[in-house]
């Protein structure tokens, strides 16, 4: 499962992370943004039976830990249900919350600095933020996805303006999950429930759809984030597919991609600690697809662990693409094949 | 509409589903009995439950790390699901084959055998009992992993027939050690690893792994078996096929059947020695399912279309699981049609209950009927409805107090309070004396009067929490 196409255009790199509630790891992270030092934040979600794992945690491609800040809640600085962390010009970092309906900004010394947010559908209003970006003036983008539209605010949080509408047509918008500002100036959608891409000026034009509902080569199933690269390729997060597909600046298909993940730094300190388990895990096949009867991705993906499992997140940093796995607790990178 | 009717609708709701509305009611009330025995059993309809929805705003959901996630999405099911016989069935199969989290330490393996029984249980028992032999939670539940060719354990062997089909008595100690033998390579892939995680509770360092089954042929004991009289080769779906032939298993599936939508029978332990509480059903129900193959939706069907079910002797004669009381007063009150972080604390409180699902007291799994009910269950039961129909903003309890409004103008006698607020909670039927105790208790504050103001909604919701105190009330 883990073949691709003889395209490579990626190829796999190495496994940061694993799953922890405090310190080093994340629990069901949802998203990460990296700072251009490299510094990574990922943002923890957890599960409302276990609400620890709400936090950020800072690390590096080398796996350096730089500690976690945020916790659960519903004060300043804290997450309920957070879905997107995103990072501007000066450092700052932003989060959204999709049940606390608001927008929470940080210095780049990670301490809280303000939030915004009102629930309704007016302008400047919001209903359920999901997917967050800046574009290259710092005008901060919000996927109000229960409101099927784009709005985009200043980084204090002052109304701009808003575009798209709930639907299935040209430039509506369905339960809209991740977005990006390409390097091209354009604005990617990651359309969920139309299980496709839109492409926007960051005007709130329509330029064009990427993909359809399928699980074939250059089709999508509820589709949570997309990055574009300087050459205008797309690698999009193909949530319910378990995959990360990769479609040309025409919207070609060009490769797919099903993870391969290995020990982390952090999984093999885990195991050196805990010799029995890294005894029993070595004898074991973790990749027996021959004993699933199921066709299922999501059923197939939770048996076989080095394979993407809930891939929700993707970015691109250098020549490599980072791909955050909610229900592995991991990222998974692939580096360009130049 | 028929009053009668709509009473016989709400009876049938109760027990094929989780209640309904009085709108509902009046909806199914409208295409009559049989038409709503139909709806229920139409599996082909959508239920309404959106998965890609409940996966994107609960990660546990999918992920299954604990069994708190699973449980608060099961109740969202049990709350939402526009195929509710589906639901509950669900719920009948996870009584009988109980199999717990303790001894499993994650989610994922246990929602894939509740799905199971989802997909399955209207189907024909053997199929269902070899797919219950190869669920990995039951294989680690019961041990089946330890059971060797040339080293039986006997775990599984024994519960498949005391517990799961047959019943005490109906069955020799040899039987039970070649049932065992079928079942020897029945197993769970990458075994140790497996039970070291679970052993650790570990979900280091990817989460849970998921379980998956393993038939291991050179763990099996090939050696023909002699099992009940039959001769067969060794293999459990021989076992389950020679068990599902007898007429201890048809009766044992019967009583199970008949005491979880008709009304209470003693817990199983004690059916050796006490006879059912209507020998005529058990035995219309064990002939239905030889008369159909061994399936169990025809046995269903006829047990809903059956007088001993429509009978009112036996209407409030079954003890609401707390499963059953959460989800009810949950679908009255109308505010979980959406996801919310709050649903795991509703589906903790099934917990506090006494009925903590996907993790039951023992593989006998809970004996239900009175014993669902003790001093502090009771005070839990109550104050659990109590404070959901206190608010009359929430939907469904703004609904109720829409539609008394609109039965009575506004103005009600306290005799007229009562009978429109059990109306309105799902035609509700009550004995006099406690109709009395709620009419003594309207009348303290006289005759009331709803006109938009708040203090006379709150006087219904007060009446609707009065009700949900009441024996009928928490029976079903």
């Amino acid at each position: 499962m883990a073949t691709q196409t003889a395209t490579q255009h990626l190829k796999y790199d190495r496994t940061l992370g694993y799953a922890a509630m405090d310190a080093r790891g994340f629990y069901y992270p949802v998203s990460l943004t990296i700072r251009p030092d490299g510094q990574m934040f990922i943002q923890g979600r957890s599960h409302d039976g276990d609400t620890r794992g709400a936090r950020i945690t800072v690390m590096d491609y080398e796996s350096n830990y730089g500690g976690d800040f945020g916790s659960y809640g519903s004060n300043d600085g804290q997450f309920t249900w957070p879905t997107d962390i995103a990072v501007d010009s000066e450092n700052n970092l932003y989060v959204a919350d999709e049940y606390l309906q608001r927008i929470s900004k940080f210095d780049r010394e990670v301490n809280f600095v303000n939030k915004w947010g009102v629930k309704g559908s007016g302008p400047g209003q919001i209903n359920g933020p999901a997917g967050l970006t800046l574009d290259y003036e710092d005008n901060l983008y919000v996927s109000d996805h229960r409101n099927g539209r784009i709005q985009v605010f200043t980084t204090d949080g002052e109304f701009i303006r808003a575009f798209g509408s709930p639907g299935d047509g040209v430039g509506q918008l369905n339960l809209p999950w991740g977005i990006t500002v390409a390097p091209g100036g354009d604005l990617f959608v990651a359309d969920w429930r139309n299980d496709r891409i839109q492409r926007f000026t960051t005007e709130g034009q329509f330029v064009r759809t990427y993909g359809e509902s399928g699980s074939g080569d250059g089709q999508l199933n509820r589709p949570a984030s997309v990055a574009v690269d300087e050459d205008g390729y797309l690698y999009i997060a193909d949530w319910a597919n378990e995959r990360v597909q990769i479609l040309d600046p025409d919207g070609c298909f060009v490769q797919k991609i099903y993870g391969e993940a290995t020990d982390s730094v952090w999984a093999q300190d885990y195991l050196d600690s805990n010799p029995d388990e890294k005894g029993a895990r070595s004898q074991s096949d973790l990749e027996q697809y021959h004993l699933l009867d199921t066709d299922d991705p999501h059923e197939i993906a939770s048996h076989i662990e080095p394979i993407f499992w809930s891939p929700i997140c993707v970015e691109l940093f250098d020549d490599k693409l980072f791909i955050l796995e909610r229900n592995r607790h991991r990222i998974q990178v692939y580096k360009k094949n130049n | 509409m028929e009053t009668k009717n709509v009473e016989l609708i709400a009876h049938l709701m109760r027990r094929a589903g989780f209640g309904a509305t009085r709108t509902e009611l009046e909806e199914l009330a409208a295409q009559g009995y049989e038409a709503t025995i139909d709806w229920l059993f139409n599996t082909e309809k959508d239920d309404g439950i959106e998965i890609d929805l409940a996966r994107r705003y609960h990660p546990d959901y999918s992920g299954g790390l604990g069994m708190a996630g699973f449980n608060a999405f099961w109740l969202h099911r049990m709350i939402n699901s526009q195929t509710p016989l589906v639901e509950k069935t669900t719920l009948f199969w996870h009584g009988v084959f109980a199999t717990g989290y303790a001894k499993l330490a994650q989610g994922r393996v246990l929602m894939d055998q509740i799905e199971m029984f989802r997909e399955h249980g209207f189907g024909d028992l053997p199929n269902l009992l070899v797919k219950l032999s190869k669920e990995p939670s039951m294989i680690l539940w019961l041990d089946n992993n330890d059971n060797h060719s040339g080293a039986i354990n006997e775990n599984y062997g024994r519960e498949l027939l005391e517990l799961f089909s047959m019943g005490v008595g109906n069955y020799t100690e040899d039987d039970v050690k070649e049932a065992s033998r079928a079942f020897t390579g029945w197993t769970v892939a990458n075994t140790d690893y497996m039970t070291m995680k679970a052993r650790n509770d570990s979900l280091w360092p990817y989460g849970r792994l998921n379980l998956h089954f393993e038939f291991r042929e050179n763990d099996h004991d090939q050696l023909e078996i002699d099992f009940l009289g039959h001769r067969d080769k060794s293999a459990g779906e021989s076992v389950v096929d020679i068990i599902c032939q007898q007429e201890a298993t048809a009766i044992f599936i019967a009583r199970h059947m008949y005491s979880f939508f008709v009304a209470d029978e003693p817990p199983v332990p004690s059916w050796p020695y006490t006879p059912p509480r209507d020998p005529k059903a058990i035995e219309m129900l064990v002939e239905a399912y030889f008369e159909n193959g061994y399936q169990i939706k025809p046995m269903l069907q006829r047990l809903f279309q059956a007088d001993f079910f429509k009978d009112e002797t036996v209407w409030y004669e079954k003890v609401k699981s707390p499963s059953e009381v959460v989800a009810g007063v949950l679908r009255l009150t109308g505010e979980y049609d959406d996801y919310d972080p709050a649903m795991n604390a509703e589906a903790g409180s099934v917990g506090v209950m006494g009925q903590s699902l996907v993790n039951p007291p023992s593989v006998e799994g809970w004996h239900w009927g009175d014993e669902w009910i003790d001093t502090g269950n009771l005070v839990e039961r109550v104050n659990f409805a109590s404070s959901h129909f206190n608010d009359v903003t929430k939907p469904g309890v703004r609904q109720m107090i829409d539609g008394f409004v609109l039965s009575t103008g506004g103005h009600a006698s306290p005799e007229r309070l009562v009978e429109v607020c059990l109306d309105q909670m799902g035609a509700v039927q009550i004995s006099h004396e406690s109709q009395g105790h709620l009419v003594a208790h309207a009348a303290r504050d006289g005759s009331l009067e709803v006109n938009g103001e708040d203090a006379g909604r709150r006087r219904v919701a007060e009446m609707f929490q009065l009700i949900a105190a009441t024996p009928e009330f928490q029976k079903g």
